[in-house]
C-alpha cells in the first residue's frame, strides 16, 4: 500500500531528523567545550614554558654556584699548599735558629772571656817590655815581624766588632723565633712593635743598601703606646711580612723604571710604619713612596691570585691570605688607600681584645 | 554455550529508540529466551519508559545499566546520546544481578548487598563480577570508586577479578543513573556476578604521558590533595593552568617509591580558599606526583594495546563478547576522533563478534592476569567473554 510506503518513509526521515538535530546540538556543546578546552591548553603550554624558563634560571644559578664553589676549591688547595709550605717554612726557620742559638750564645759568652784574656796578655808582655827593655834580636824581629804595636791597637776594634757580629746574629736568631712562633696558635697577648721589628730584621738585606738599589729604604717608625695586644702571634707577623715585602718590592719597582714620569719622588725611599691605638682598637699603617697601586687594581686587590707583579715573583695569595688572617681570624679590617708618600697605605685595624672585635 | 547479541539505536526519542533496540535483539535472538543484560544509555533518555519497555518484552531478564558519557557497540560503533543493549543466552552460565544502594553513605554494605543478592540467585561459585556504580550524585555530591571497590573485594572472594565502570552523564559531572531491572536509580551499585563455564580475560591501557616536574605531595588526606611541596595543590596546577580550575584533562601520575611506573588521579572538585583539589582516588602523602597531558595517538594506541593484551590472555579459542569500558576524559580528548578507539578494537578482531562499550567516569579491572582489582582512571579497558 503506497499510504503505509509513505508513512514509514516520513517516519525515516522524522528520525533522521530527530537524530541529526541532536547531533548538531552535541556539535555545539561540543564546539564550545573545545574552544574552552583550546584556551586551556595554551595556558598549559605557557605553565610549561615558565617551568622551562624557571628551570634554565635554576641551571645557571647552580652553575654559577658550582664554578664558585671549584673557583674556592682550587684557591683552598693553594692556600693549603701555600700555608703548608708557610707552617713547613715556620719549623724549618725555628729548628735553624735554635741550632744557630746554641753556638752563637757560647761564642758570645766566651768572647768576653777571650778579650780579658787577650788584654792579660797583652798587659804581661807590656809588663816584659817594661822590665827587660832590651830584647834578644829573635825576640825584636819577632816583635817587628807580627807589628805588635798594631796588635795592640787593632785588638781591641777586633774584638768589639766580634762582639757586635755576635750580638747581630743574636738578634737575627731571636727575630727568626718570634716571627715564627710555632708554639702559638692560639690567641695570645704580645707586643706587635716586637713582632713588626723582627719582620724588618728579616727583611733587613733588603732594606740596607745593596747593588739594585744604592740608597737603601728609610724605614721610618712612629710607634704609638700600645698595650699587649690579643692576636694569633704567628699569622700576624705573617701579615706584617707580606705587607712590609710588598712596600719594598714597590719601592725598588720605583727605583728600578727609568719610564716613570717623576722619577725624582723616588729618589728618597722610604717605609713609613705608624701605630696608634683607637678607643678598643689597634691601627697599624705602613706606607711606602713605591709606584703606588692603580684604581682597577684596588678592586681586585684581595682577591686570590691577583698579581701585578711578574710571573714567577708573587703567588697573588700573600694579600688573600692576609685579608683573611685580619678579617676572619682577628675580626678587623684591612684596607689599602693612597700614601702621602706617593704611594700605597695599608691600614691593618685589629681589636685589642678578641671579644670587640669589628666584625661583631 | 554462550550467544550474545547486541543492539544500538541513535534515535533520540526514547520510545522509539528502544523499540528498535528491541527490534534488533528479537531479529538476532530467533526465539531465545535471554538471561541477562547491560544497558547502556545516554543521559537524555527517558530511562523508565525505556525500562519499561524492555521488561515487558524481556520479564525475567537479569538486567543491569547505566548512564554514560558515550556508547560503543559492533552495530553502530562509537555513537553519543544513544542507547545500546547486550543480551546473553545460555545454558551454562549462570548470570545473575544484584544491586546496594547508598554506595556513597555506606559502600561496604552496599557492596555486601549487591553480591549476596546477585549470588543466592546461584547455584554456581561465582567467577567474575561487572559493576556499572554510581559516580556523580548530584549536589556535587561523588561516591568514592575505591569504596566500592574495596566493599565489594570484601564481600566476593579476593580472588575474583571485577570488572566495570562508573556511571556517566555526558560530561556535565552532576548525576548519573544506574539502572536494575525496572529500576531507574542513584546512588546505587548495580552488579551482574557471572558464574558456571565462564570463560574470560581482560586487558587495560591508558596512555597519558607526565610532564612538567616531579614534586613531593606533603599534605593530603585520602582523596583530598592540599599541598605540593608546601604550595598549595591548586597553585601546583596553576603553574601549568593559570588561574584556571584544575581539569580532568590533566591527571596526576603519581609515582609510588622510586618506581618509573605510576597510576593516574583525575582532579574532580577544588577549594580555591584552601587550595586543596579533591581527586577521584586516594593520593598518599610522600608519593611523588607530576602532571600530564596527551598525545592522542598514543591514547588511541592504547585502546588497541588494551584489547590485544585481553585477547592474548583469553583462555580459550573463541570468546563471544567483548565489554568495553573506556574513560571519558579519553572520549573528551579524542574529539572526532573517539571513534578510532573502537574502529582500531575491531580492526585487531578477525571475525565478528559483540561488542558493547561505554565511556566511564571510572575503571575497574586487575593490572594483570589473576591480579588484583584496581580503580583507575584514564584508562581503557577490555573485558571478553566467551565458553569456547
Amino acid at each position: 500500500m503506497p499510504s503505509i510506503d509513505h508513512e514509514s518513509r516520513i517516519k525515516k526521515l522524522e528520525k533522521t531528523i530527530r537524530t541529526l538535530t541532536k547531533k548538531l546540538e552535541r556539535s555545539e556543546a561540543d564546539r564550545q567545550q573545545l574552544e574552552i578546552a583550546s584556551e586551556d591548553r595554551k595556558l598549559v603550554l605557557k605553565g610549561i614554558i615558565k617551568d622551562l624558563e624557571n628551570s634554565e634560571i635554576a641551571l645557571k644559578e647552580r652553575r654559577k654556584e658550582l664554578e664558585n664553589a671549584l673557583s674556592n676549591l682550587k684557591t683552598l688547595q693553594l692556600k693549603m699548599i701555600e700555608a703548608e709550605k708557610m707552617s713547613a717554612l715556620g719549623v724549618m726557620v725555628a729548628g735553624i735558629a735554635h741550632e744557630i742559638n746554641n753556638p752563637i750564645s757560647f761564642i758570645h759568652g766566651n768572647l768576653e772571656h777571650a778579650y780579658t784574656y787577650f788584654q792579660d796578655l797583652l798587659r804581661l808582655i807590656e809588663l816584659y817590655q817594661q822590665n827587660y827593655p832590651q830584647p834578644v834580636a829573635v825576640i825584636k824581629k819577632e816583635i817587628e815581624r807580627i807589628e805588635l804595636d798594631y796588635i795592640k791597637e787593632d785588638s781591641q776594634k777586633l774584638l768589639k766588632s766580634m762582639n757586635i757580629g755576635v750580638e747581630r746574629v743574636r738578634d737575627i736568631v731571636l727575630s727568626l723565633r718570634t716571627f715564627s712562633r710555632l708554639d702559638e696558635a692560639e690567641f695570645k697577648s704580645i707586643d706587635i712593635h716586637q713582632g713588626i721589628d723582627s719582620t724588618l730584621v728579616i727583611l733587613n738585606h733588603r732594606l740596607k743598601p745593596h747593588p739594585e738599589n744604592s740608597y737603601g729604604i728609610d724605614v721610618i717608625k712612629n710607634y704609638g703606646k700600645i698595650p699587649f695586644v690579643e692576636c694569633y702571634p704567628g699569622p700576624l707577623n705573617q701579615v706584617f711580612m707580606n705587607i712590609i715585602a710588598n712596600a719594598i718590592d714597590a719601592v725598588e719597582e720605583g727605583l728600578n723604571t727609568p719610564t716613570l714620569p717623576d722619577k725624582d719622588k723616588y729618589r728618597t725611599p722610604t717605609i713609613r710604619i705608624n701605630t696608634e691605638i683607637n678607643d678598643d682598637l689597634v691601627v697599624i699603617r705602613i706606607a711606602d713612596s713605591g709606584t703606588g697601586i692603580s684604581e682597577a687594581a684596588l678592586l681586585k686587590l684581595f682577591d686570590p691570585f691577583y698579581t701585578t707583579k711578574k710571573i714567577g715573583k708573587g703567588t697573588g695569595l700573600g694579600l688573600s691570605i692576609s685579608y683573611q688572617i685580619i678579617v676572619d681570624m682577628h675580626g678587623g679590617k684591612l684596607e689599602c688607600s693612597s700614601s702621602d708618600l706617593g704611594g700605597a697605605e695599608f691600614t691593618i685595624v685589629i681589636p685589642l681584645v678578641q671579644s670587640l672585635g669589628t666584625s661583631n | 554455550m554462550l550467544k550474545t547479541v547486541v543492539a544500538h539505536s541513535e534515535d533520540p526519542d526514547s520510545l522509539d529508540a528502544v523499540q528498535e533496540v528491541i527490534e534488533q535483539c528479537k531479529n538476532q535472538l530467533n526465539g531465545t529466551e535471554p538471561q541477562a543484560g547491560i544497558l547502556f544509555a545516554a543521559i537524555d533518555f527517558d530511562f523508565s519508559l525505556i525500562l519499561e519497555e524492555i521488561n515487558q518484552v524481556f520479564p525475567n531478564l537479569e538486567l543491569i545499566g547505566c548512564t554514560t558519557d558515550g556508547e560503543m557497540s559492533s552495530v553502530l560503533g562509537f555513537q553519543q546520546d544513544s542507547l545500546a543493549l547486550m543480551l546473553f543466552c545460555s545454558d551454562t552460565i549462570q548470570i545473575r544481578a544484584g544491586v546496594g544502594h547508598q554506595v556513597k553513605e555506606n559502600p561496604i554494605d552496599a557492596a555486601k548487598v549487591a553480591v549476596e543478592q546477585a549470588t543466592q540467585k546461584s547455584s554456581e561459585q561465582a567467577k567474575l563480577c561487572l559493576c556499572l556504580p554510581a559516580s556523580y550524585i548530584g549536589e556535587g555530591l561523588t561516591t568514592s570508586g575505591e569504596s566500592i571497590l574495596k566493599g565489594l573485594k570484601l564481600a566476593l572472594n579476593p580472588e575474583i577479578p571485577i570488572v566495570g565502570g562508573t556511571a556517566g552523564d555526558r560530561y556535565k559531572f552532576t548525576k548519573t543513573y544506574q539502572f536494575f531491572g525496572s529500576q531507574v536509580l542513584t546512588n546505587s551499585l548495580p552488579i551482574l556476578i557471572f558464574s558456571g563455564d565462564i570463560l574470560f580475560s581482560h586487558g587495560i591501557s591508558c596512555g597519558w604521558q607526565p610532564f612538567g616536574r616531579k614534586a613531593v605531595v606533603t599534605k593530603s588526606v585520602g582523596t583530598v590533595l592540599y599541598e605540593v611541596e608546601g604550595k598549595s595543590a591548586v597553585s601546583f596546577y596553576q603553574d601549568y593552568l593559570g588561574d584556571r580550575p584544575p581539569r580532568a584533562e590533566n591527571p596526576l601520575a603519581v609515582f609510588d617509591g622510586d618506581s618509573d611506573s605510576y597510576y593516574m588521579r583525575v582532579p574532580n572538585t577544588h577549594d580555591s580558599e584552601v587550595g586543596s583539589i579533591n581527586f577521584l582516588g586516594d593520593i598518599p602523602e610522600k608519593t611523588v606526583v607530576q602532571i600530564t597531558d596527551i598525545s592522542r595517538n598514543e591514547v588511541i594506541a592504547a585502546s588497541k594495546i588494551s584489547f590485544e593484551n585481553a585477547l592474548k590472555n583469553y583462555p580459550g579459542e573463541k570468546p563471544t563478547a567483548a565489554l568495553l569500558f573506556s574513560c571519558c576524559c579519553r572520549r573528551w580528548l579524542l574529539g572526532t576522533r573517539s571513534k578510532e578507539e573502537y574502529e582500531l578494537v575491531e580492526k585487531t578482531l578477525d571475525r565478528e563478534i559483540a561488542v558493547l562499550g561505554f565511556y566511564t567516569y571510572g575503571e575497574f579491572a586487575p593490572l594483570e592476569p589473576n591480579g588484583s582489582t584496581y580503580f583507575h582512571q584514564e584508562t581503557f579497558v577490555t573485558l571478553l567473554l566467551g565458553t569456547e
